[in-house]
């Protein structure tokens, strides 16, 4: 086994571990929360038998550690147990939910990623020009702007007025576009301003005179030689990035009614569904724990200094 | 130079293209003129009629399965899968005739096997089923293949009323081990309504297309789609847009903007939901009646449905809404704050005298800013009010607390619709057997005589003398005034200039079933 390898299987065990804490903290934050699922599910009208009769359906009259037992057991078979509002399997619940997030998340991420790289890039090369003013005006409302008023925004304009997309929902190619460009106007925004410092500080160093120096177009400087250098903190924001926009679909996918984890992570915690808030909170720190493991295997490729152990 | 300019020039025309493509995609998004969009609030947590709570969910399901009777959008109990039906003297029997030829989804028969077993599914206690109460059943007969005799555990009057609930709608027997359902939990509903249901996709949509075998008449639409759309605005901007037909529930405030919109109609329609603060009669100084009726004198009820809730209500005159049977006027408490400060200084209640009141946010309609306004009424008479707010499981747990002596609670703001159009289910309210945790008569009013009424009434076969009961019973809670009686919510609907023929019926739901492209 190399260092690479070794690398990795630490990697696997403190991901683990993460997760397992994770759920631990989840599981009691959840049941921390006042309120009674059974009586949420029932509802106002029932009698307290029937709400006694789905406490304990919900194994909710069980000690808190049997519960948390049964949980890891479960889990360990992969079995995220059963919705309490929905009476289906957490898994089945989540797949089509995934799905849609992923979608979302990855279609912004590679929007943000591809106008972020591209604003910051050409306003490295310009520096203090206008368009570099226009560029720092711009991500400063990117950041600044409330996802929530964006995206209503956006539905108003081209749903409403101008009639080209969809408002909510996720049939269809164009749906994607409104709730794509909410969730990435605020990584765009980052993005772009840290493709600029990046590639700024890049640009005045010797190889890129070198470069110059020996007569290559500006393009070919720009492109082959500062940006791939300029690369390191780039992808390091966009990894992080995705979180982020894991996040922020919990507020766009409410907005735009689009069908994913997140819209289902504001339901099962206003109806305390435990076991779905528990499925969905791993799932995320999973793909953060992932993403984050992707990152870090791709500064090697980028820059092949860059040695793991 | 060139280059560059013949590359932006590429990166424009491109840019259009694209553009070009996304509203091509776009405009052929819409369905066909034979597709009915409805704009709902909620994902429903069920398809399973016994185990539906809400009316949006009820609401999607009577698309599909229907209900022995049926509640008209009068409020009136009408005929559906059975066609008449008698009460024995003591109301412990009821002998229904059932509709012939009515074939379910699945092409089996509807007859009286069929009732029998979704009957004995809802009284079945391994089955899920939270609003079982109004369903007292004890055994079902099958007397011939269209004639069942239910007998309940008790006397219920209210009993063919409770069976237009769609908690007790009738799903083939046929279908419960089929199509993914499971005994226990059905989610692909098997019914004999005029739609039959297509595909769910969660989060998102509930597709129902027409039954061609439906034995009433035939609705316009060959299809109904319901999207699951949670953020009221999102809603608003899907009909203004015209991409849903209907939608329910939009931003209060923009109810006048809306009403002036020629592309669009409001319906606020009559509803069951009265909605009130409860006041904790264990808790000084609430528990002096003389306080409780200065409270209901402090507060200007029809300033606060014109400014906060946009016309969206109607002032309470009775401990229940207009369209339960039972209802009569009970009374009103004209705004007076003199009468206010006056009846407190008789009750001895010092000015500055702080009295917590909770209260939710986003469950009814302009909760948190009502709340608000009631308790700039209660300073005005020298009350000082001590606001909070949580979450619903939050507030449902505080509320739902008993006994008396364990409860925090002393104002609280609260909505109840129950859930078929009758005084029974709301009289309970002022019941003391219903007291916290049993039930939810929050305010913990207790009265001889209302307690009587309270069980008599349900029992009393003539409904001429029940009605004279709950009057009874209404007024004496009127005058006692365990609540700060508010209104009763008008339930808002909007829909396209371009279809006629939407109605709603008074428990919250809206009547589209029958929608048509206007002419």
């Amino acid at each position: 086994m190399n260092r690479f390898h070794g690398y990795l299987a630490q990697r696997f065990v403190a991901s683990v571990l993460t997760l397992l804490g994770v759920s631990l903290i989840v599981f009691l934050m959840v049941r921390l929360l006042p309120g009674d699922p059974a009586r949420v599910i029932a509802g106002l009208l029932a009698t307290e038998e029937d709400v006694a009769r789905i406490r304990t359906d919900l194994g909710l009259d069980r000690p808190l550690y049997a519960q948390y037992g049964i949980f890891l057991a479960r889990l360990a078979r992969g079995n995220l147990g059963v919705s309490a509002r929905t009476s289906q399997p957490v898994i089945a619940e989540l797949r089509p939910r995934l799905a849609a997030t992923l979608r979302l998340a990855l279609t912004s991420a590679v929007l943000a990623a591809a106008l972020g790289i591209l604003a910051g890039t050409l306003a490295a090369t310009r520096p203090y020009s206008t368009f570099d003013y226009a560029l720092s005006l711009t991500t400063l409302l990117g950041v600044s702007m409330p996802v929530y008023w964006l995206g209503l925004m956006l539905i108003i304009v081209f749903a409403v007025h101008l009639n080209w997309l969809p408002a909510a929902g996720s049939e269809g190619l164009a749906s994607i576009v409104l709730p794509a460009l909410t969730l990435a106007a605020f990584s765009v925004a980052l993005i772009a301003r840290m493709t600029r410092s990046s590639m700024l500080e890049v640009l005045r160093q010797d190889f890129v005179r070198t470069a110059r120096a020996k007569g290559l177009g500006e393009r070919l400087v720009v492109a082959r030689h500062a940006l791939k250098n300029a690369f390191i903190p780039i992808i390091t924001v966009v990894g992080l990035q995705f979180g982020a926009l894991l996040g922020g679909a919990v507020l766009t996918e409410s907005v735009f009614g689009w069908p994913g984890m997140g819209l289902l992570l504001v339901e099962s915690i206003f109806s305390r569904d435990y076991a779905m808030v528990q499925g969905i909170v791993l799932v995320f720190s999973a793909l953060f724990v992932l993403v984050n493991l992707v990152v870090d295997l791709c500064y090697a490729v980028i820059d092949p200094r860059i040695h793991y152990g | 130079m060139l280059d560059s300019r013949s590359s932006r020039a590429r990166a424009w025309r491109l840019s259009r293209v694209a553009l070009a493509v996304l509203v091509a995609v776009a405009l052929a998004g819409p369905a066909s003129a034979a597709t009915f969009r409805v704009a709902i609030g909620i994902d429903p947590d069920t398809l399973d009629p016994v185990q539906n709570t809400t009316t949006t969910v009820a609401n999607v399901l009577d698309y599909m399965v229907e209900t022995l009777t049926f509640l008209d959008p009068k409020g009136e109990v009408r005929p559906m899968l059975a066609e008449s039906w008698t009460m024995s003297a003591d109301g412990t029997q009821y002998t229904l005739k059932l509709r012939k030829g009515v074939t379910f989804h699945d092409g089996t028969p509807f007859d009286a096997k069929a009732v029998k077993w979704n009957l004995d599914r809802l009284k079945d206690p391994n089955v899920r089923v939270p609003v079982r109460a109004p369903f007292p059943l004890k055994e079902i007969e099958v007397v011939d293949p269209a004639t069942v005799k239910i007998t309940l555990t008790r006397p219920s009057a209210p009993f063919v009323m409770a069976l237009t609930s769609t908690t007790a709608a009738i799903v083939s027997p046929a279908a419960a081990d089929q199509y993914g359902n499971e005994y226990k939990n059905m989610q692909h509903p098997i019914g004999t309504g005029p739609y039959v249901f297509k595909e769910r996709k969660k989060g998102e949509s509930v597709t129902v297309g027409l039954y061609d075998k439906y034995w009433g008449k035939k609705p316009v639409y060959d299809t109904v789609v319901f999207r699951v759309v949670p953020e009221a605005a999102t809603r608003e901007s899907l009909i203004l847009a015209g991409q849903v037909d209907l939608m329910v529930l939009p931003p209060i405030a923009d109810l006048p903007a809306l009403g002036r919109n020629p592309a669009v109609k409001v319906l606020l329609a009559p509803s069951n939901r009265t909605i009130f603060i409860s006041l904790n009669t264990t808790k000084p100084p609430l528990g002096d009646v003389r306080v409780r009726q200065a409270l209901n004198y402090a507060v200007d009820k029809q300033a606060i449905i014109q400014n906060v809730l946009f016309g969206a209500a109607d002032p309470m005159d009775a401990p229940m809404a207009p369209s339960l049977f039972g209802y009569c006027k009970a009374g009103t408490y004209e705004f007076n704050p003199a009468q206010a400060k006056q009846l407190l200084l008789e009750a001895g209640v010092k000015p500055g005298t702080k009295i917590p009141f909770i209260h939710p946010t986003g469950r009814y309609v302009q909760d948190k800013e009502a709340s608000q306004a009631v308790a700039g009424y209660l300073r005005e008479i020298g009350i000082e009010p001590e606001l909070a707010t949580m979450d619903w499981p939050s507030y449902i747990s505080i509320v739902n607390a008993g006994p008396a002596e364990k409860t925090t609670h002393h104002l609280a703001y609260l909505g109840w619709a129950p859930n078929f159009l009758d005084a029974s289910m709301q009289t309970l309210q002022f019941w003391s057997g219903y007291h916290p945790p049993a039930g939810l008569a929050t305010s913990f009013y207790k009265d001889a005589r209302v307690d009587e009424l309270v069980v008599a009434a349900d029992r009393e076969s003539n409904p001429e003398k029940r009605k004279a009961m709950y009057c009874d019973l209404s007024k004496k809670v009127w005058s006692d005034a365990p609540w700060l009686f508010l209104y009763v919510q008008r339930f808002p609907i909007v829909y396209s200039a371009k279809v006629t023929d939407v109605a709603s019926i008074p428990n919250e739901k809206f009547y589209a079933v029958y929608a048509r492209p206007a002419q």
